[in-house]
């Protein structure tokens, strides 16, 4: 590079100045082997954030859809009791559920359909003919006027105590606690994650100063401030992050995409045998962009960092 | 040892009884005490081991004195902030007894270090550089490194970058310690040429047939622990 010093055109010069990033400064003797481990370390890093905050972007996107699913539905459910009849009461339950506000559709399930949902843990539907059966209401919801819950459960009970109101509460808590929870652990590896690359930053920036301590004194001497040799560090180790942020985190969001079209493919159906739309979705794209982002931010504040108080000790 | 007048406005170097011990030994300079004036030229001399190089770090800010006071281009360097401390460096050109190049860059880079380390463009001083470079005989050698130059190349490249910022005061270390006699005074002549358009010299040498061949010049002499000054003012 420095043989074509005369030759460069003055404007490939500015050029240089214009973008940092791509300025390689020749005042820091580097150490090929030193640079290309770092980069390979924050590259891992980066790859193993980016697929956690992915993962958990993903695991909260499709709990938050099974959530706003199971919002929008109630059930109810008859338990057989003695000389009552369960018909008349399910048309009892009907009425009235038909006649509430913010109710938009009721579908009663036959006694073989509620059977069929036995099956699994009683067995076949031939074996069930002489047992009572409970039997089931499904009922949807308008979310944005939803019917009043208490005064329903008290209009089903008055006229049906054997009936039960089931608004999924209990279901919808517990996707919302596992939310919380992918959310929790996904924040605590990226912090970790961050710590390390961080850490990891200033360890070299500390090699290389110590191996560079001979030219930070003589550029001393020769009238350099510190502001000028911090530059010469910091802008190296920070190329060096980003460049490691960018292959890790690039290396994330190819396996993202992959596992997106593998699973366009494959369509995934929810519990309500509907199809779910693409469950992997850009916002799992963006935040993996935003990981690169900030392994690149840490990598330039941590080496800055560093080079200030290392030079502080050095002279 | 001689009484210096106070305060004489304009001195670019003043020790006042300056003490420097090494560790917990014995002092290595004790009492030392003299001042140098613009533009003038010195030698400083003394056996080996006699604290020359010690002496020059005073001065370059790389110790800091045991006792007594170091006032450098009029500030007492006790009370000096770090970026005052940079800006007195850029006052002063240093020749380095192991002439501390670097050897990752060209005799080029080396050589224009000092005015690229303060923000200046390279357009504003490429030619400048260049003509340094060919006047202290290395205009064939701009491209080399440092590992692949003789050690009297070494020396002139390192001589050119203490040159190049057109300091007020040159301090070398031994700066002929490693050249044939013929060479060495071809370099010595350059200290005058540069004495001569202003910069005030201190050269530290043990060769005492190199400072015969300056006529006049100012001897500052170390010699147990204490250094001898001839009057260079008066
Ligand atoms: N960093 C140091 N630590 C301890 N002693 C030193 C150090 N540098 C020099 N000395 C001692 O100080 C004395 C003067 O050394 P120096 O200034 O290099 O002398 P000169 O340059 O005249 O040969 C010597 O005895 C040397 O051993
Ligand atoms: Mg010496």
């Amino acid at each position: 590079m420095s043989e074509n010093r005369f030759v460069q055109p003055v404007f490939y010069g500015r050029l240089r100045r214009l973008l940092p990033l791509f300025r390689r400064d020749p005042l820091v003797a580097a150490d090929q082997v030193t640079d290309r481990a770092l980069i390979t370390v924050v590259a891992i890093l980066t790859f193993l954030a980016a697929i956690t905050a992915g993962a958990a972007q993903f695991a909260v996107g499709t709990a938050m859809h099974w959530r706003v699913m199971m919002a929008s539905e109630l059930t109810v459910q008859l338990k057989p009791q003695g000389a009552r009849s369960i018909d008349a009461d399910i048309v009892r339950v009907s009425d009235i559920l038909r006649g509430t506000p913010g109710i938009t559709t009721v579908k009663t399930l036959s006694r073989d359909e509620s059977a069929k949902l036995l099956e699994p843990w009683i067995g076949s539907a031939s074996s069930l003919e002489s047992l009572p059966i409970p039997r089931l209401i499904t009922v949807r919801i308008d979310t944005d006027q939803p019917p009043d819950l208490v005064a329903l459960r008290k209009a089903i009970s008055d006229a049906v105590p054997a009936a039960s109101l089931d608004d999924h509460r209990t279901w919808t808590k517990k996707l919302g606690r596992l939310s919380d929870i992918f959310l929790t652990s996904a924040a605590i590896a990226l912090v970790l994650v961050i710590v390390a690359t961080g850490l990891t930053i200033v360890f070299a920036t500390r090699g290389a100063m110590a191996g560079n301590r001979e030219i930070i004194e003589v550029l001393h001497f020769i009238g350099a401030d510190d502001r000028y040799i911090a530059a010469q560090f910091q802008s190296h180790f920070a190329v060096l992050g980003v460049r490691g942020g960018l292959i890790g985190g690039g290396a994330a969001l190819l396996l993202i995409l992959a596992l997106k079209i593998g699973s366009a493919a494959s369509l995934t159906v929810d519990f309500s045998g509907s199809v779910s739309p693409g469950l992997l979705d850009w916002a799992t794209v963006l935040v993996t962009f935003a990981v690169i982002v900030l392994v690149g931010l840490v990598a330039g504040v941590a080496s800055r960092i560093t080079v200030y108080r290392t030079i502080g000790r050095l002279s | 040892m001689q009484a210096f007048p106070y305060r004489s406005a304009g001195e670019l170097v003043r020790f006042e009884n300056v003490g420097l011990r090494y560790g917990v030994g014995a002092e290595t300079l004790t009492d030392v005490s003299f001042s140098i004036e613009p533009q003038s030229f010195q030698f400083l001399t003394g056996a080996s081991g006699t604290g020359k190089t010690t002496l020059l770090r005073l001065i370059m800010q790389a110790l800091k004195p045991t006792r007594g006071t170091v006032v450098l281009f009029g500030q007492d360097t006790s009370l000096l902030e770090k970026d005052g401390l940079t800006a007195l460096r850029r006052r002063m050109g240093i020749v380095f007894q192991d002439f501390r190049l670097l050897d990752h860059l060209t005799t080029y880079e080396n050589v224009a270090l000092p005015l690229k380390v303060q923000g200046r463009d390279e357009v504003t001083y490429r030619a400048e550089v260049t003509e340094l470079l060919s006047w202290v005989g290395l205009g064939d050698l701009i491209h080399a490194k440092p590992p692949v130059l003789s050690g009297g190349e070494k020396q002139r490249a390192s001589i050119a970058r203490a040159l190049v910022a057109q300091p007020e005061l040159l301090l070398a270390d031994e700066p002929t310690g490693n050249v044939d006699p013929s060479l060495a005074r071809r370099l010595l002549r350059l200290f005058v040429e540069m004495n001569r358009s202003g910069t005030a010299i201190l050269i530290a040498t043990h060769d005492l047939g190199l400072m015969d061949q300056i006529e006049g010049a100012r001897r500052l002499v170390l010699a147990d622990r204490r250094l001898y000054a001839e009057a260079s003012d008066v």
